[in-house]
């Protein structure tokens, strides 16, 4: 396992924000429904905080209360250790990166970056200092008299961050800020944004339902579903001890089989899964005949011949492969129809034939059990 | 027969237009005749223009006018959008029968809010002058300037709103630095038209004018009675112009928001 580097960055440990039992309700009556539900979070100052989840999980809710465009339905908001809930949003001191920009249209790029600091009634001189600064340290100082509509979705972008930030927030609200962006101006974009919350030291709370943005450029990371948060945790952890199915389905590739334990002894279990018996070592709280999932990724799997001890085996017909480059996926069907994915490194033996009789295994540590 | 049908378009549109323009074109060449006479062409002269432009009733009526229509469009133009924004931007109960209520002077007989004004101002004792002809045509131009601006404000991006807020500007500051620039394109294509439309109203003006506040169009018609010369032509070639000036550039406005919509 690769070392844990979930650890917070160093001097970290004041919360920013804490979102003490949000609920957000929409709708009146039988259709009132949840977009948030029971939101229990502390976000430490200087955090990189992701939450990812997949479309209408409730993100953009999530961020526009931290931001005050909305207000809970119940429970109680602090930011930096004060009770903001209730407050309006022009008088927190939180910016945020909206998905679409947002720019101000009828005003020019300067003008735009020094919106915050006018309304705010700083000097001429002042605003005129840090807005070259702030598209200084955005690469678009040459943009300052054009309007927003004569620049790229990648440049309305970085005219949108520079005039977050340049009024200095304690926090950075930022949604889905790259959703428009192909892919390459993307990549670019998550570096160049990492790289600016690393220097300026400020909280960045990101939202995404790309889970790769999500595992590269987070410190932690709330996976949402639903309105509920699943499970919080630093990047490897969220990718390698998945909490649920949710979490375990929602991050990368993932097999999920059914399983049963049939018998147990001490912390060591046998289990059936998928016409397989297991055993398997776990400290679960499970008794015999309770259901559970066993979460396999599809890189811990290889194909093995004959008897080799000490691993996890299953045994079908093999499927369809896909040639992914690197590697290829190969499907395994087993015995009860179940489909195994294994991703294999090319080269390291012939491709197999469709329909043909295998085996596959991995060592007992690769596989995550879960309860829920 | 298909050739029948195929004509009919055509020449239907020509018919219409010739009805439609025909008399504004005759009365536009003839307020260049020489002669007294706005059916015989005698030769060009521009002497009924300056003759219009010396008439005292004319002139007075114009002064009249003009006042009327810069305050009433002003009233008109800031009534409108206060209701248009509360609409756009405001949830509030009793909202589309709000919209229907100013709306509603486009669509009721102009001569029934003539008379309704009539009788209000005999009841409430009010003397007839430029405050009840003001008033009459805020009430017939408020729901033009009310349809122009909600236009441009449901065009509008909410979020604009919110990155103010964001930014730290209270209401205030957000409507003044980003909500009314964005808007005054159709404000003022608003303030035109409602200048207009007070400047040719007639029915109501008959109705609420009172002594020495007497609008062009009275005027006009007051002068018509003393005999039809090209003097009127000349007044009408004039009002035309200005009208369709006005028009021209308020409708490319509105056009051009309504599209970026669709
Ligand atoms: N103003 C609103 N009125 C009613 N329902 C809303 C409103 N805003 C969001 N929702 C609902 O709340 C849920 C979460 O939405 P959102 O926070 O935008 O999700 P996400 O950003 O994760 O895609 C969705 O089901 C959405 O339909
Ligand atoms: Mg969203």
């Amino acid at each position: 396992m690769p070392p844990d580097i979930t650890t917070e960055p160093a001097g970290v440990s004041r919360a920013a924000i804490e979102l003490i039992d949000i609920r957000k309700a929409f709708g009146t009556g039988a259709e009132t429904a949840y977009a948030v539900d029971r939101l229990n979070l502390t976000i430490k100052a200087g955090e990189f905080f992701t939450f990812l989840g997949p479309s209408g999980c409730g993100k953009t809710t999530t961020l526009r209360m931290i931001a005050g465009f909305e207000e809970p339905t119940s429970g109680r908001l602090l930011l930096d250790g004060r009770d903001v809930t209730g407050v309006p949003a022009h008088q927190r001191n939180v910016n945020t990166v909206f998905q679409s920009y947002a720019l101000f249209p009828h005003l020019n790029v300067g003008e735009n970056v020094g919106f915050g600091l006018s309304v705010k009634g700083v000097a001429k001189d002042e605003i005129r200092d840090r807005v070259k600064a702030a598209l200084d340290s955005v690469h678009m100082t040459h943009a300052i008299d054009r309007k927003p509509s004569a620049l790229s979705g990648g440049q309305q972008q970085r005219i949108a961050l520079a005039r977050a930030l340049i009024n200095r927030p304690s926090v950075l609200l930022l949604d889905e800020p790259f959703g428009a962006l192909d892919l390459k101006l993307r990549r670019e974009m998550q570096m160049e944004v990492k790289e600016m919350q690393r220097r300026l030291g400020i909280t960045f709370i990101f939202v995404t339902h790309d889970q790769e943005e999500a595992l590269t450029m987070s410190d932690r990371i709330a996976v949402m579903n639903n309105g509920v948060v699943q499970q919080v945790g630093g990047p490897v952890e969220i990718y390698e001890r998945p909490a649920n199915r949710f979490t375990a389905g929602f991050i990368g590739d993932m097999n999920l089989i059914e399983a049963r334990i049939t018998a147990r002894n001490g912390d060591q279990f046998t289990l059936e899964a998928a016409g397989s018996r297991i055993d398997f070592p776990c400290t679960l709280p499970l008794q015999p005949g309770d259901a559970c999932i066993l979460a396999i990724r599809p890189e811990a799997l290889h194909f093995v011949e004959g008897e080799a001890g000490g691993s996890v085996r299953f045994s079908g017909a093999l499927g369809e492969a896909v040639y992914i480059g690197t590697d290829t996926v190969y499907a395994l069907v087993l015995a009860d129809g179940t489909r195994l994915h294994a991703r294999v490194r090319n080269g390291d033996r012939p491709m197999p034939q469709a329909g043909a009789p295998a085996t596959l295994a991995c060592a007992p540590s690769a596989i995550r059990l879960l309860t829920q | 027969m298909k050739k029948l049908i195929a004509l009919y378009v055509p020449a239907a549109t020509l018919i219409g237009y010739i009805f439609l323009f025909a008399p504004l074109l005759v009365l536009v060449i003839y307020a260049f005749n020489a002669g007294r006479s706005t059916v015989v062409w005698e030769g060009f002269s521009l002497a009924w223009f300056a003759e219009a432009l010396r008439d005292r009733g004319l002139r007075a009526g114009l002064q009249v006018s003009v006042i009327v229509a810069i305050a009433s469009a002003a009233l008109a133009t800031m009534i409108g959008t206060s209701a248009a924004l509360a609409v756009v931007k405001r949830p509030f109960a009793g909202k589309n029968l709000f919209s229907t209520l100013i709306i509603a002077p486009l669509v009721l007989p102009e001569i029934v809010l003539a008379v309704g004004l009539l009788v209000a101002t005999v009841w409430t004792g009010v003397p007839l002058g430029y405050g009840t002809l003001i008033a009459g045509h805020v009430l017939v131009s408020i729901p033009f300037s009310f349809l122009i601006v909600r236009a441009a404000a449901s065009g509008l991006d909410p979020r604009l709103d919110e990155a103010a807020a964001d930014l730290g500007a209270n209401g205030k500051q957000a409507f003044l630095r980003v909500t009314l620039p964005l808007l005054a394109p159709a404000i003022l294509s608003a303030f035109l038209l409602c200048a207009v439309i007070s400047f040719d109203n007639f029915v109501v003006s008959t109705f609420v004018s009172g002594v020495g506040s007497t609008p062009l169009p009275i005027q006009i018609y007051a002068t018509l009675k003393s005999g039809l010369t090209p003097k009127i032509n000349a007044l009408g070639a004039m009002l035309i112009a200005v009208n369709v000036l006005v028009i021209l550039v308020v409708m490319s406005r509105y056009l051009k928001t309504i599209r970026k919509q669709s």
